[in-house]
């Protein structure tokens, strides 16, 4: 059966099993990733899935089955199930009917064109991409590539009928000088004709190169410039805790604050999905709901909560088209840039450090935003407006709405981030931030 | 089919693998359920080295003609990688295996209904806010998850392995968030896990655990003092002695890392090939990683190479003693695989593991650790960690922690700070505990991303005169 036949298919299964509401969803993904060390391939994977997701209501009752079998005998039983699972299940607290459509969406969004994904032409980006660095002065370079053709069809007994073709290309790349002395970089596109694999192999090369023979830190409080993958780590952290699920359930330092200031004014960031032409722009949620432009914290004033139907039913709101059908999430978000330039942000520090990049984010209070993270790659230690040398060993120890208020200054230009430690497509530009805490290990 | 037909087109080496993930999900959200989610993951792996380049390629659509579809991109792949391929890749030699593996529950999961599911969370549930309350302080957030998995894998490779294992799973996560107005809120996380039926669950006795978690976390919130930073003596619990051996032992200790392959996600390795025999701690100190355990949460006798599993000793005597290795890492070192290779899934690739990863008990009560100490502190469990990529340097915020005067645990402490290199932390471990306990985990690393369940734990152990960091 084709994709939309299935949609169709199921949803009278369910219709016809007594479920209130329900949407079905088949996704169709093809995806082509590249994975290098030490300038060479380590491995090449590709993945060619499809598969289902089927999500029944009885009133406040609700179940979801994921289907990898796409024949009829396994739909019709994984339909039929989902429907008899939601009519046992014990009721949940809020039962919110699904958005009515048929919807209007942006039309550019639905069909994007495909990319080719020629092997050759993969791996001479990843070759592009090691050579650029390697010119640089690197030594060695490691990274991968993903390029990724999708396509989601989506129907719910709201009347929506909704399908979108989506294409996306990332790299991430980190070059090594030494095992002490290194750079990151990465890109997203949605397109071919935006992607310059040579320009974040070099970006990762020049990192490395300026990062040689790293001294020690010293730990203390500090004011920061972090670079957009830093800024971008932290931007998503606030994406993640924007999602009303988060806030209900404790894991979030924006529980309680809407309307409130929690930030600097200088600081902004929404959520945007109908951003055409960026990687994570997608015309519509999993309710069916077209996507928008939401602004969760303007001039440093927490705005807005990321909802679906349930949690907007749940605060006394409207859905923000942010569903996941349990979870609502941040799909592409946007840090408002500032006036300033990099060697602005620089030469405004007096005695401060430069972070490029961050890796592994922990709290110990989700709630109060208490946490820590270390700097990764290159990092560097400003005196007097200038880069003095490069060091080492610190990590972040802070809290998340104590450093957004501090924010004093953003540069114009921001970078696209999405890479392992940052989930959501974020544009960040970099930032300074004043009276960072900044420890180190004993022993 | 696959591996005869990969041979047939010049492939050195190919493996196939089917694997199944049979998935029951619940959450109880502030004591009401959320969607409760069944799930089916199916489908084909394949990998094949083609002229030394290493080729990787998953579906869900099982056709024989999509199958021969991948297998000829994997191929293809595989060669066009092996243009920037210098130093061609192998697979080492590895005791190969052919079986079945079948973990037999007493409690099949599907005897218990999602109701009954439910109802034990929503018992244990009421039980943690009565407990609570009883203290004058409220649970305000808070989820309790319940998850049951059977994993069914069958693997093949062109050298012979063939192996069908059959494996269940089942998981509990519960995260507590304890608030009393003048006081603020603390938070606790913590996972229960083991290969088995739904009879650890009836072990577990979950509205106890609970009840007996919110209780303490109440505790903490009214009456744990701050600290000022000092140079203590430091007994850790086995939760915290787990996700040391974990971070701090095991990840260091994969060979994938040392070679750079991970380089630009999980990171690398303060270790490199020449560190066998290095020393790194006292000789108290050995650190082990087995996935042969019976029931734990990281339970496996062969690997998804087909390889037999076995114990290995990381750090013995305080001496790094062994790597862990797949094929690949072990024909670059020239040593034998230890089975260590791992996949989450039929759509990820098989790389590197840990299954559960301890430090091996010694022979001291608690009660002997604690008599050894003047003045020093207790950390029983954590909540904030993490450590730099190279694994060098780490950070551990104690949660439920005492202070020790003369050998006696006094009053409750608030967020003790351990920050310490790797060869500083376990060089200053003195002794060992006779107990052992283990927390469940799910250890991320690989690109796509593939959290992958794991057991950490050991016993008690006592570190001496470490700087320890508080926050007033």
């Amino acid at each position: 059966m084709k994709a939309e036949d299935i949609c169709e298919f199921v949803l009278k299964i369910c219709k016809n099993e007594g479920a209130s509401d329900s949407v079905v969803t088949v996704a169709e993904i093809e995806e082509t990733m590249i994975r290098f060390s030490n300038n060479e391939i380590t491995v090449a994977n590709t993945l060619k899935d499809a598969s289902a997701y089927i999500f029944a209501v009885d009133r406040e009752r609700k179940a979801g089955i994921g289907v990898a079998d796409l024949s009829k005998k396994t739909l019709l039983t994984s339909a039929r199930r989902a429907v008899a699972s939601a009519r046992r299940a014990p009721p949940g607290n809020v039962y919110a009917p699904l958005p009515k459509g048929p919807f209007q969406y942006d039309q550019t969004a639905l069909d994007q064109p495909k990319l080719e994904m020629g092997q050759r032409e993969l791996v001479g980006w990843v070759e592009s991409a090691i050579d650029a660095g390697l010119r640089e002065g690197a030594q060695r370079m490691a990274g991968s590539l993903v390029a990724r053709n999708s396509r989601v069809i989506l129907r719910t007994t709201g009347d929506v009928i909704a399908s979108a073709r989506s294409s996306s290309i990332e790299i991430s790349v980190r070059a090594f000088l030494s095992s002490l002395a290194s750079g990151h970089s990465t890109a997203i596109a949605a397109s071919e004709r935006d992607f310059k694999p040579e320009e974040v192999g070099a970006e990762a090369g020049r990192f490395a190169k300026a990062s040689a023979n790293p001294m020690d830190g010293e730990p203390g409080k500090y004011e920061a410039v972090l670079g957009p993958l830093v800024f971008a780590d932290l931007a998503c952290q606030v994406g993640r805790s924007a999602s009303a699920f988060n806030v209900d359930m404790g894991l979030s330092f924006l529980g309680g604050k809407i309307d409130q200031k929690i930030a600097s004014d200088k600081f902004g960031l929404a959520d945007d999905a109908t951003l055409r032409g960026s990687y994570g722009a997608f015309p519509f949620d999993a309710e069916g709901m077209p996507t928008r432009r939401t602004a969760i914290i303007e001039n440093g004033t927490l705005r807005s909560y990321l909802h679906n139907s349930s949690t907007a039913k749940k605060f006394g709101t409207e859905s923000t088209a942010n569903a996941g059908l349990m979870i609502p999430h941040p799909f592409n978000l946007v840090v408002e840039a500032g006036d300033k330039t990099l060697e602005d942000l620089i030469g405004s520090v007096d005695k401060g450090v430069y972070v490029t990049n961050d890796w592994y984010l922990r709290y110990q209070n989700y709630a109060t935003g208490d946490f820590s993270v270390i700097p990764r790659d290159a990092m560097f230690f400003i005196k007097n407006g200038q880069v003095e040398k490069s060091i080492r060993e610190l990590r972040i120890s802070d809290n998340m709405l104590r450093i957004l208020s501090n924010v004093s200054a953003l540069t114009r230009e921001r970078k696209w981030v999405k890479w392992w430690e940052v989930e959501v497509p974020t544009l960040s530009p970099s930032v300074l931030v004043d009276n960072i805490n900044f420890t180190k290990s004993s022993m | 089919m696959i591996i005869d037909t990969a041979s047939k087109n010049c492939a050195e080496y190919s493996e196939a693998r089917y694997q199944s993930d049979t998935y029951e999900s619940i959450l109880l959200k502030n004591g009401t359920p959320e969607i409760t989610t069944f799930d089916v993951r199916r489908g084909i792996a394949i990998r094949a080295l083609v002229d030394g380049g290493l080729g990787f390629g998953a579906t869900n659509i099982l056709t024989k003609r999509d199958l021969k579809t991948l297998l000829s991109r994997v191929l293809r792949l595989a060669k066009a990688s092996s243009r920037i391929v210098k130093t061609p890749i192998s697979m080492g030699q590895a005791e190969i295996g052919r079986g079945t593996v079948e973990v037999k529950t007493r409690i099949a999961f599907d005897a218990v209904s999602t109701e009954s599911r439910l109802d034990l969370l929503k018992e244990a549930d009421s039980a943690g806010v009565e407990s609570a309350e009883a203290i004058g302080v409220k649970l305000p957030g808070r989820y309790i998850s319940l998850d049951t998995l059977v994993t069914e894998k069958l693997v093949m490779t062109s050298d012979g392995a063939r192996v069908h294992s059959t494996i269940p799973k089942v998981t509990v996560d519960a995260f507590l968030t304890a608030f009393e107005p003048q006081k603020g809120t603390v938070q606790r996380m913590f996972s229960l896990g083991e290969s088995s039926g739904w009879e650890s669950v009836e072990k577990w006795n979950l509205p106890e655990r609970i009840k007996k978690e919110a209780r303490i976390l109440a505790n903490i919130l009214t009456s744990a003092n701050p600290m000022k930073g000092e140079r203590l003596d430091v007994v850790l619990g086995p939760e915290v002695v787990g996700i040391i051996s974990h971070e701090s032992s095991g990840h260091p200790g994969e060979a994938d890392r040392v070679l750079g392959r991970e380089a630009a996600q999980a990171g690398e390795t303060y270790l490199s090939r020449d560190s066998i025999g290095m020393k790194v701690g006292s000789d108290v100190v050995n650190v082990v990683e087995d996935p042969t355990i019976p029931r734990s949460f990281g339970y496996y006798l062969y690997d998804d190479e087909g390889v037999k599993a076995r114990r290995r000793y990381l750090i013995k005597q305080g001496r790094i003693n062994e790597f862990l290795h797949n094929r690949e890492t072990a024909h670059v070192f020239g040593v034998s695989s230890n089975a260590s290779s791992r996949s989450v899934a039929y759509n990820r690739e098989p790389i590197v593991r840990m299954a559960n990863t301890f430090v091996e008990p010694g022979d001291h009560k608690l009660e002997e650790l604690l008599e050894g100490i003047e003045n020093g502190i207790y950390v029983k469990n954590f909540m904030e960690w993490n450590i730099d990529d190279r694994r060098f340097n780490q950070k551990y915020v104690g949660l439920e922690a005492y202070r020790i005067e003369k050998g006696r645990l006094k009053g409750l402490l608030r967020n003790p700070i351990i920050e310490i290199t790797t060869p500083g932390l376990w060089s200053a471990v003195d002794a060992v505990g006779r107990d052992i306990e283990f927390s469940a985990a799910s250890c991320g690393k690989g690109d796509p991303m593939q959290g992958i369940p794991v057991w950490t734990g050991g016993p008690h152990i006592r570190l001496r005169n470490v700087a320890i960091g508080g926050i007033s």
